[in-house]
C-alpha cells in the first residue's frame, strides 16, 4: 500500500497529522539540542553528560509537581537558574580540570559524569519510571481532523524563543562576541585580553541551565527514569552535526530535518528503521560537509 | 575448661533448633541451594523482590518438612550483568558446593548462569527469565519453570480468539490484527509466536506490524497514523514502560479507535507504572500476567489451594501486599522444585532429570494455579503453566480471563470512543 499514491481526503489528512507531528517533535529535538551546541560550539567540549542534566530537569518537574503540585511550566522560572548554578557548580569541580586536555580526556571525564550522574538518580529515585500529569498534558487541540498536543505547542514555542534569544545574545551583545572570539581561536583570545576560564564557565552555565529547562518542558511528555537521557543525547547529537557546531539557527534546522527523517522514514519504511535513516544521513553530513549543512567550510576545526 | 564450652555450645544449638520454629526440629541437617539474583545495579529492584518469594517459599518449605528430609537454606549471590552471574555461578559451585542453583530473573542473565553450571553438570532451575533461546541450546541439566516469550504469544492469541472473538461476535478468522512491537528478544519472541499462531491456527488477518526500539522511540505518530488507515480490530502491542503509555496517549489524541489493545508480560501495559502514569486513562488494556486481584482459590485443586492460600498470606505477612509478579515467579518455582526432589530424593543429575520428566500435574495443582509437564528440553509446558489475562480498571490490574479462575470480568468490549471507558 502506497499511501501516497491515491491521495484522497483520509491522505491528506495522515500527511497533515505527520507534518504537525514533525514539526512537534522538531521543536522538543531543538531545545535539547540547543545547549549541547552552544558547550559544543564554543568549548569544543563533547559533553556526554548533556542527557543526564535533560533527566535531572525532568526529576526537578516531577518532584516539583508530586511535593508541592508545582506545574512544571513555572518550574521552568525556577530551573532556569538553578541549572545555571548546577552548571557553574560541575565546571568548577569537574569540566575546569580538564578543559585544557586532549579531547580523549574530556570524553572520559564527561561520559563518566554521566554515568555517575544516572546512578546517583538511580539510587536517590530508584529505576521507577515516574510522570507527571498536569492538567495541560491531556489538552489536545484539534484543527480539521489534525491533533496537536498542547505541552508539545509550548515545548515548541519556547524551543524557538530560546532558540532566537540565544541566537542574538551570540550575535549583538558584547558577551556574545567574547564568546565567539574565543571559540575562534582561545589563545588569541587570552592575548587580547579576555578570561577564557570566564567565558568556558558562562557557556557551560547557560548550556546547562537550557537543557534543565528542557528536561521541565518534556517532563509532561515522557516518561521519567534514570536513563531517560539517552532517549535524546544521541540525537542531538546528529542535529549538532547538522546544524554545524556551534550554530544556534543551524540546530533549530537540523532538529527539523531529523524529525522529518524520523517522521517519514517511520511511515514509509517502518519504525525500526529511523535510526537508520537518520544516522545514515549523520555519516553522509559529516563525510561531504563537515561543518554541517550550513555551516562555514573549515569552521569544524576551529580550535581543535 | 573444655567440659563447659561443649554445653555452652549444645546449649547454644538447642536454642537456635527451638527459636527456628515449628516442623523444623524434625529436619536433619541442612541441603544448600545457589541462588542468585541481580542485587545491585538497575536490574536489583526486582532481584530482589525474587529473593524475598524465595525466602518466603523457603520458609514454607521448611515448615513442611524441608527438602528431601533436610533443611532448605540458600547460598544467595548477586548477579547484576552476565559476567558476573557467570563467575558468581562458578564460585557457588566450586567454593559453596552447591549441586542445584537457581534464579536469575533476567533474560540476560540466565543465559550466561545457566551455561556455567551446565559445564559443572550442576542442575540450573530458572524460575523467571523468558528468552526462547534458553532451553534451545542442548545443555541437559538446565531447567525452566515459567514458560517463555514465544508461551505468552500463545497464551494472548489463545485469549483473542476463545474471549475477545465470541464477544465482537466475530469468528477469529474475521478479526483483523496489528502488531507493534519493542525488537529486544523479548518483544520479538512473544510477537512472532503470537503472528504465527494467529495466522495459522485461526487465520487472523494480519494488517500491520511495527518493531521499534524502546530506548530511542519518541513518538508514534507515524505508526499510529499508519495502523489508522489498516483499521485493525485488536492491536497486540509489547513494549516497555515509557513507550507503552506514550503509545497509548499518542492513540488517545489521534483518536485511534481499535476494539481492544492486548499485552504480555510485567513491564510496559502490565507493570504498575502504567496505572500510576494514566490512572482511569488506561482504562480496558489487557496485560497477560500471573494471577492478580479476583483470583478465585475454589478454582484449584484442593493441594493447589492450598499452598497458594498459604503462600499468599506468607507474602501478606512480610510485605503487606498481594504478591507481586516476582514473588510469584519465584515462589512457584522454588515450590516445583521440592517437588521435584521430593521424588528424586537426590541431587544426582540423571535422577533428578528423571524425576522432573516423570511429574505430570494438571493445571490449579500448586502456586499460581500452575501445573506440571515438563519437556525433553527442560522447558514446562505452555497449557500447564497457567497464565492470566488481566485488564487495566479504574487503576488496578485485575484478573479477569480464564473466567472460571476469577470473579471479575473483562470490560469495555469493544473499547468504544475514548472518552467513554469508564
Amino acid at each position: 500500500m502506497d499511501p501516497a499514491r491515491s491521495l484522497g481526503p483520509a491522505q491528506i489528512e495522515a500527511l497533515a497529522q505527520l507534518a504537525v507531528s514533525t514539526v512537534l517533535l522538531g521543536g522538543i529535538y531543538a531545545l535539547i539540542a540547543v545547549g549541547l551546541t552552544l558547550i559544543f560550539g564554543i568549548m569544543r567540549v563533547v559533553n556526554f553528560a548533556h542527557g543526564e542534566f535533560l533527566m535531572l530537569g525532568m526529576y526537578l518537574a516531577f518532584w516539583a509537581f508530586v511535593l508541592w503540585s508545582v506545574d512544571p511550566y513555572f518550574m521552568l522560572v525556577i530551573a532556569i537558574p538553578l541549572f545555571f548554578l548546577v552548571g557553574l557548580l560541575t565546571y568548577a569541580l569537574v569540566m575546569r580540570g580538564v578543559i585544557s586536555a586532549s579531547h580523549n580526556v574530556q570524553i572520559f571525564t564527561t561520559v563518566g559524569l554521566s554515568t555517575a550522574l544516572q546512578n546517583l538518580a538511580l539510587v536517590l529515585w530508584t529505576g521507577d519510571f515516574r510522570v507527571v500529569r498536569p492538567w495541560h498534558s491531556t489538552v489536545v487541540l484539534r484543527v480539521a481532523g489534525t491533533a496537536f498536543n498542547l505541552s508539545q505547542v509550548v515545548a515548541f514555542l519556547i524551543a524557538v524563543g530560546l532558540t532566537l534569544a540565544l541566537f542574538a545574545f551570540m550575535k549583538w551583545t558584547r558577551t556574545g562576541r567574547i564568546m565567539r572570539a574565543t571559540a575562534q581561536d582561545r589563545e588569541a583570545a587570552t592575548l587580547m585580553g579576555i578570561d577564557t576560564d570566564r567565558v568556558y564557565r558562562f557557556t557551560w552555565a547557560i548550556g546547562i541551565a537550557v537543557v534543565g529547562a528542557a528536561g521541565a518542558l518534556v517532563a509532561p511528555l515522557y516518561a521519567i527514569y534514570p536513563t531517560a537521557g539517552l532517549q535524546f543525547v544521541l540525537l542531538a547529537y546528529v542535529v549538532v552535526v547538522l546544524g554545524g557546531l556551534g550554530d544556534m539557527v543551524g540546530a533549530m534546522l537540523g532538529s527539523l530535518i531529523v524529525a522529518t527523517v524520523e517522521v517519514v522514514g517511520s511511515y514509509f519504511f517502518g519504525a525500526a528503521w529511523k535510526e537508520v535513516l537518520y544516522f545514515l544521513l549523520f555519516i553522509a553530513v559529516l563525510v561531504f560537509r563537515p561543518a554541517g549543512l550550513f555551516g562555514q567550510r573549515g569552521a569544524e576545526t576551529l580550535g581543535a | 575448661m573444655r567440659g563447659r564450652a561443649a554445653a555452652l555450645t549444645v546449649a547454644v544449638l538447642i536454642l537456635i533448633a527451638l527459636s527456628s520454629g515449628s516442623g523444623a526440629q524434625s529436619l536433619s541437617g541442612e541441603y544448600k541451594i545457589g541462588v542468585l539474583e541481580p542485587l545491585t545495579g538497575p536490574l536489583a529492584g526486582e532481584g530482589k523482590r525474587h529473593l524475598e518469594g524465595f525466602e518466603i517459599v523457603r520458609d514454607l518449605i521448611n515448615e513442611r518438612g524441608g527438602v528431601m528430609g533436610k533443611r532448605l537454606v540458600f547460598a544467595v549471590a548477586d548477579a547484576p550483568d552476565p559476567t558476573a552471574a557467570a563467575s558468581e555461578a562458578n564460585r557457588l559451585i566450586t567454593r559453596e558446593g552447591v549441586k542445584i542453583i537457581t534464579g536469575t530473573f533476567s533474560s540476560r542473565l540466565c543465559g550466561a548462569a545457566s551455561e556455567a553450571a551446565a559445564r559443572h553438570n550442576v542442575v540450573y532451575w530458572e524460575t523467571s527469565c523468558v528468552d526462547p533461546r534458553f532451553n534451545k541450546r542442548n545443555l541437559k541439566t538446565v531447567y525452566r519453570t515459567e514458560i517463555d516469550a514465544t508461551g505468552f504469544g500463545w497464551y494472548n492469541v489463545e485469549f483473542i480468539a476463545k474471549h475477545l472473538a465470541p464477544r465482537f461476535n466475530m469468528k477469529p478468522n474475521q478479526l483483523k490484527i496489528a502488531f507493534l512491537s519493542e525488537d529486544s528478544s523479548y518483544g520479538q519472541g512473544v510477537t512472532e509466536s503470537a503472528r504465527q499462531r494467529a495466522k495459522q491456527e485461526f487465520g487472523m488477518q494480519e494488517v500491520g506490524l511495527e518493531y521499534y526500539n524502546f530506548q530511542t522511540i519518541n513518538d508514534f505518530t507515524p505508526v499510529i497514523v499508519k495502523f489508522k488507515q489498516a483499521n485493525p480490530d485488536v492491536v497486540h502491542h509489547i513494549g516497555y514502560s515509557n513507550d507503552a503509555p506514550l503509545f497509548w496517549r499518542q492513540s488517545r489524541e489521534q483518536n485511534f479507535l481499535f476494539k481492544a489493545l492486548v499485552h504480555a508480560g510485567a513491564t510496559g501495559y502490565g507493570s504498575a507504572d502504567f496505572g500510576t502514569a494514566l490512572g482511569n486513562d488506561g482504562n480496558g488494556v489487557f496485560a497477560l500476567l500471573e494471577p492478580g486481584p479476583g483470583f478465585r482459590l475454589e478454582a484449584l485443586k484442593p493441594e493447589g489451594q492450598k499452598i497458594e492460600r498459604d503462600f499468599r498470606e506468607a507474602v501478606q505477612k512480610k510485605t503487606g501486599s498481594y504478591p507481586r509478579g516476582g514473588h510469584q515467579l519465584a515462589g512457584a518455582g522454588l515450590w516445583l522444585l521440592k517437588l521435584v526432589l521430593d521424588k528424586a530424593q537426590s541431587d544426582d543429575p540423571e535422577k533428578f532429570q528423571k524425576a522432573v520428566l516423570a511429574l505430570d500435574l494438571p493445571v490449579g495443582s500448586m502456586i499460581n494455579g500452575w501445573g506440571v509437564k515438563f519437556s525433553e528440553t527442560g522447558q514446562n509446558a505452555n497449557d500447564r503453566v497457567q497464565h492470566y489475562m488481566l485488564q487495566w480498571q479504574n487503576g488496578q490490574l485485575v484478573t479477569v480471563w480464564p473466567e472460571e479462575f476469577t470473579t471479575n470480568r473483562a470490560k469495555w468490549i469493544p473499547l468504544g470512543a475514548w472518552d467513554q471507558r469508564k
